[in-house]
């Protein structure tokens, strides 16, 4: 039997208590009557009140749900007694019954986490929830930092029914703000390891740069100075068998030093970018020294099918691609495999206030930046005449199109390509395919240049991704393209639009700052690494910031001058002098007592710390 | 006039202040002298005559602080610690700690005159006087050291008077406990009683525990002395081997003393047979005559014992001094200097008989023998007994110490050495850059005062910078050389300032100084004595 009120009465009850949700969250209540109810429809038990099945799972019981909740909240207020000052945080809204039996039963803030806005309508429809509404803060998800941060000790209390339905969504939410609850006191030593070359080798830079700002302690390892002598192995013969053995050996000579950069290092956590070349042997060796590993293979799984051998290896895998890989990798990684898109980094992608030299070198309508593979070089052929300007190597032998190739076809540095996205007005971005001729009908993955051409604040025609959505909202934030007949036409709509074309890169810079630089990348990392991994990780204490010792000083001269640094600085005497090395100008004398203190630990503390 | 002096953590270096305390008192009656010491040395310090406050540092708290991370509470000791010193407003500061450290506390103190190492406002290292310029840089090229640390001591501060002594007052207190000590171990106070410092700061300068043995059986055997054993609780292993061999011959004091303490026994003592250590100083400075032994890096022309007759042995080898930063592995100088030749040194010294001790050096030649002594200027020289060197370094040494004596003292230099043409090479190699050098800077200068083409003042800022990158070059390459052009570098980072006019006056000025003294150095090895000035910028 259909228990929701009727229309109008749904319409009344909907309508007093979005009231009482307005009253603490004006936004969340607009998205949430902007929202669809749920196709399901609730049922009446047998103690009259309703209850609901969604996607085949019992919300609540079918008899008396009330009484259910009351047994439910009592156990939970038991669980919270035992925390100090704890937050409790449900995981779950259903009908609400269980968070109103919670409410009643404990004082406690109490924040309730329901990413389904559709579920929120419905119970909004069906029951009489201005009390709880009024009670409790609802949060919609995604979580930010921020807000975990602000609740403290967070308790966890997952009602069963949601996380059953809601399975990914949920798990990943608890994952998260568990994970967060635990990084929050925590400074990581992390040791980042670069690949010898390509192109996720810049993306361990960007990292490093996220975690240092996020206030861990990290140390790169750079191996891009043993490029040349993995390029120089030809030079022994030119035999490929013989070359295989060498290059056995030159990865064993990296697998030792990576291993000595362990040891001196005492990390953490060891973070390796795709190509860094651990091996299993070499990861093994880590793990027995106590060490987390960590991958994030920022790679197309179908074109670099390494990963398999060496995924077993880790205790996390990140990748960059959903799906059949994705289950593939949790079934190789023993579950800790999850989904990681890539970023931008806003120190290095951002706008540029070019000069006209700059210009004139690399202004133009039509720009691509990127190397010559197959699809680009035929989807391009057709825009010669748009004022296409090609950067980047490997289009030798591209024929007609190579008439756009700037630089003969030179590397392109990652400040020149910032330039190029800066003085361009419509940037193309054809995601890579060796096996079709234009865009990827099975694409899926999103590649660096989309979000670092967001971040740059520059248009982009972008080909459309499986896993684009979520992150940029075509239309709005970027224009995208199916086919590469497409182009031509769309190209000559945007050139005639500047204006939309300002609009839609504004908004994409400011999403990609608020979701999808690599800091917030690292913070998700980590917070996986720490959900997971807690106990190993909490021996190793947070050291105060530099925010936090500013704060502690408030207005005294040292305060001062800790309040010009960035306040995730970690407030040690290394990290304090470092950002003294770039200054400029007159020592004040809180500096040059930080710089004495660390000539004093560099002469006498130093040796006994170690 | 309130004077800051600053030597923070060296036991023989602080001893080796007193002289310029006391001539600072001397030349400047009424003035009022602050020491700013680490804590545990503030011993040295109460024993030194003329110290009017000591102002100590606890490093070993600051040291626990910053191991703790307590970083707030370290901030807030210096910072405490530099407020009170600001609060003194000394008219002068004196800075003998040469390291970043100190410099940086310098900097914070803010004293107007502050001589030694300190800092620009912008954080960069100052050599602030020409005598501290030219010990930073001779502590760089040793074989020419020309003078003893404390006349650079005394000359920074602008003291020419003061004693050709160490002092340090020995407690009364600790005098009587010394002696009840040793009466208890059996000495009378008739007893001939000579100390062996058995320790030095790095093991390469330490004679070995064999030798000190065969010293202690001469000893007995011909004076009927008593040793006693002096050093840290680092030499007590030492110590034990020398007991071990020697019994009651010895008496182990090793790591028994206070600072005060070892005074009272090294004034007690005869003779103190000692490597280059602060308890060498500690006996100059309660009068005691010490026969020190060189090995390694120390040498005893810049660091020996400051003071008239005492004896320096140093090895007569090619390789010495070693570098500070040289780790020897086969330490052959400690070996030829045999116990006989230590105590013939030692009874000849007790008993005044400096023709014993010409005799000794002419039969044992393996070694430098040096007697200690103030020249006409009252610089401290020691000066070489029997025969000459086989070592061009000495010549060297005495070539650079009549350079520098003209150069900042205006002394007339007398030319006791035949011509050094090797050398002279050198020399006049480096002149001939330095007058380019000087001409150009001439030129900048021009440019700097037209300031009408910026264009070309850069270019000619730049021919300098590529001149006085090959004067170090010269330098680096040839040791006669060495002691100028690193003198040079020092002074050129002492150029300060904002002002392109002003920076390009003062350069000019400090090539045409550099150009003077490389035409000295030339006509000194030339074997001649200062010529005629003549207008040398090309």
């Amino acid at each position: 039997m259909d228990v929701r009120p009727t229309n109008a009465g749904a319409r009344a009850t909907l309508e007093a208590n979005l009231r009482a949700l307005r009253a603490r969250d004006p936004t969340l209540a607009a998205r949430v009557e902007a929202a669809s109810s749920l196709p399901e429809t609730p049922v009446a038990t047998s103690s009259g009140q309703p209850t609901l099945t969604a996607d085949g799972v019992l919300l609540h019981n079918a008899h008396d749900p009330r009484r259910e909740a009351a047994r439910w909240g009592e156990a939970q207020r038991e669980r919270l007694a035992m925390a100090d000052d704890p937050v409790a945080v449900v995981l779950g809204f259903g009908l609400g019954y269980h968070v109103e039996a919670l409410g009643a039963v404990w004082d406690g803030p109490l924040v309730v986490v329901e990413p389904d806005l559709g579920l929120l309508r419905t119970a909004l429809e069906t029951r009489e929830l201005c009390a709880v509404l009024a009670r409790v803060t609802l949060v919609p998800g995604p979580i930010d930092a921020a807000t975990v941060d602000g609740w403290g000790a967070a308790v966890l209390l997952p009602h069963a029914p949601s996380l059953l339905r809601e399975g990914d969504v949920l798990r990943g939410l608890r994952e998260r703000i568990a994970g967060r609850t635990v990084l929050r006191d925590l400074r990581l030593r992390v040791l980042v390891v670069s690949p010898l070359a390509g192109g996720s080798y810049p993306i361990t830079g960007y990292c490093a740069r996220a975690l240092a700002e996020l206030g861990h302690d990290v140390t790169v390892l750079d191996l891009a100075p043993f490029a040349g002598g993995m390029d120089a192995i030809g030079t022994f013969t030119p035999r490929a068998g013989a070359r295989c053995v060498i290059e056995t050996a030159f990865g064993r000579f990296l697998g030792a030093g990576i291993i000595a950069a362990v040891e001196a290092v005492k990390p953490d956590l060891v973070l390796a970018m795709a190509q860094a070349p651990l091996d299993p042997a070499v990861l093994d060796e880590i793990g027995r020294r106590g060490v987390l590993r960590a991958f994030w293979f920022v790679e197309d799984h179908r074109l670099f099918p390494y990963w398999r051998e060496v995924i077993g290896g880790y205790d996390h895998f990140f990748g960059i691609q959903q799906g059949a890989f994705l289950t593939e990798a949790r079934r190789l990684g023993n579950g800790r495999a999850a989904y990681l898109p890539l970023a931008a980094d806003p120190v290095v992608h951002r706008p540029l206030a070019l000069t006209a030299a700059e210009r004139a070198e690399y202004a133009a309508p039509v720009s691509f930046v990127g190397a010559g593979y197959r699809n680009r070089r035929l989807a391009f052929r057709a825009l010669l005449d748009s004022g296409l300007r090609i950067w980047g190597t490997e289009w030798g032998g591209a024929g007609p199109v190579e008439a756009a190739l700037q630089r003969k076809g030179a590397r392109i540095s990652t400040a020149d390509s910032v330039r190029i996205f800066n003085a361009t007005e419509v940037n193309l971005n054809l995601h890579s395919s060796t096996w079709v001729d234009g865009v990827d009908p099975v694409g899926d993955f999103v590649n660096p240049r989309t979000f670092e051409l967001a971040a740059a604040g520059a248009f982009q025609l972008v080909d459309a991704r499986a896993l684009l959505p979520p992150l940029f909202t075509a239309g709005t934030e970027l224009a995208t393209f199916t086919d590469a007949a497409e182009l031509r036409p769309l190209l000559r709509h945007w050139l005639a639009h500047p204006e939309e074309r300002v609009v839609l890169a504004a908004a994409a810079r400011t999403r990609c700052l608020a979701q999808h630089t690599y800091r917030h990348r690292m913070e998700t990392l980590l917070e996986m690494v720490c959900a997971a991994d807690a106990e190993r990780l909490a021996a190793r204490p947070r050291g105060a910031t530099v925010g936090d010792a500013a704060r502690a000083e408030g207005g005294t001269p040292l305060g001062g001058f800790l309040a010009t640094l960035p306040p995730q600085t970690p407030f040690t005497l290394d990290g304090v002098v470092q950002r003294l090395l770039h200054h400029e100008g007159d020592l004040t004398d809180p500096e040059a007592v930080m710089l004495f203190l660390h000539q004093f630990d560099e002469l006498y503390v130093k040796e006994a710390r170690q | 006039m309130k004077v800051l002096v600053v030597n923070l953590t060296r036991f023989g270096d602080l001893l080796q202040t007193g002289p310029t305390i006391e001539g600072l008192k001397e030349q400047h009656p009424g003035c009022h002298v602050t020491v700013v010491v680490e804590h545990n040395f503030a011993e040295v310090v109460r024993g030194l005559p003329g110290v009017d406050r000591i102002h100590e540092l606890d490093l070993d708290a600051l040291g626990r602080l910053l191991l703790a991370d307590d970083l707030r509470a370290a901030y807030h000791t210096v910072d405490d610690a530099v407020s009170a010193l600001r609060a003194e407003r000394f008219d002068l500061a004196l800075n003998y700690s040469s390291s970043r450290m100190s410099a940086v506390l310098l900097r914070l103190i803010g004293v107007p005159d502050t001589r030694g190492w300190t800092m620009t406002t912008d954080g960069f290292r100052l050599i602030s006087h020409p005598w501290s310029r030219l010990f930073s840089a001779s502590c760089l090229v040793r074989r020419q050291a020309p003078f003893n640390l404390v006349d650079y001591y005394k000359r920074v501060a602008g003291v020419t008077r003061g004693p050709r002594r160490l002092r340090y007052e020995v407690p009364a207190a600790a005098r009587i406990r010394i002696a009840e000590r040793l009466a208890a171990a059996g000495v009378q106070t008739d007893t001939p009683l000579v100390g062996l410092q058995l320790g030095a700061s790095k093991a390469v300068r330490r004679w070995p525990a064999a030798s000190f043995v065969g010293v202690a059986r001469a000893l007995q055997v011909r004076l009927g002395a008593r040793v006693v054993l002096c050093g840290g609780n680092g030499d007590r292993a030492v110590a034990e081997e020398i007991t071990a061999a020697v019994g009651d011959l010895a008496i182990d004091l090793c790591g028994r003393t206070s600072i005060g303490e070892l005074g009272a026994l090294l004034e007690r003592t005869d003779v103190l047979v000692t490597g280059d250590t602060g308890p060498m100083h500690m006996a100059v400075a309660v009068g005691t005559p010490v026969v020190s032994l060189f090995f390694g890096p120390a040498l005893p022309f810049d660091t020996g014992p400051y003071g008239e007759d005492h004896v320096c042995l140093h090895a007569d080898v090619a390789c010495a001094p070693c570098d500070h930063n040289v780790t020897c592995l086969q330490p052959f100088c400690r070996e030829t200097l045999s116990p006989e030749a230590v105590a013939d040194a030692v009874v000849a010294r007790r008993a005044g008989d400096w023709a014993a001790i010409d005799a000794a050096a002419a039969r044992w030649s393996g070694f430098g023998w040096y007697r200690t002594g103030f020249d006409a200027e009252g610089l401290f020289e020691a000066r070489r007994l029997g025969p000459p060197s086989a070592q061009t370094g000495e010549t060297l040494r005495q070539v650079y110490r009549s350079l520098w004596k003209a150069e900042l003292e205006g002394t007339t230099p007398a030319v006791s050495w035949p011509p050094q043409p090797a050398a002279a090479a050198a020399a006049h190699a480096v002149r001939a850059v330095a007058a380019d050098a000087c001409a150009q800077a001439g030129r900048v200068e021009q440019l700097a005062r037209d300031a009408t083409d910026v264009e070309a003042l850069e270019a000619a800022a730049q021919t300098l910078e590529a001149l006085d990158t090959e004067l170090l070059r010269l330098g680096a390459i040839h040791e006669p050389a060495a002691l100028l052009t690193q003198v040079l570098r020092f002074d050129k980072e002492n150029i300060v300032g904002d002002d392109v006019h002003g920076l390009a006056v003062a350069t000019r000025a400090l090539h045409e100084t550099l150009l003077g003294r490389a035409d000295r150095l030339v006509q000194l090895l030339d074997g001649r004595g200062a010529g005629p000035e003549e207008d040398r910028c090309r």
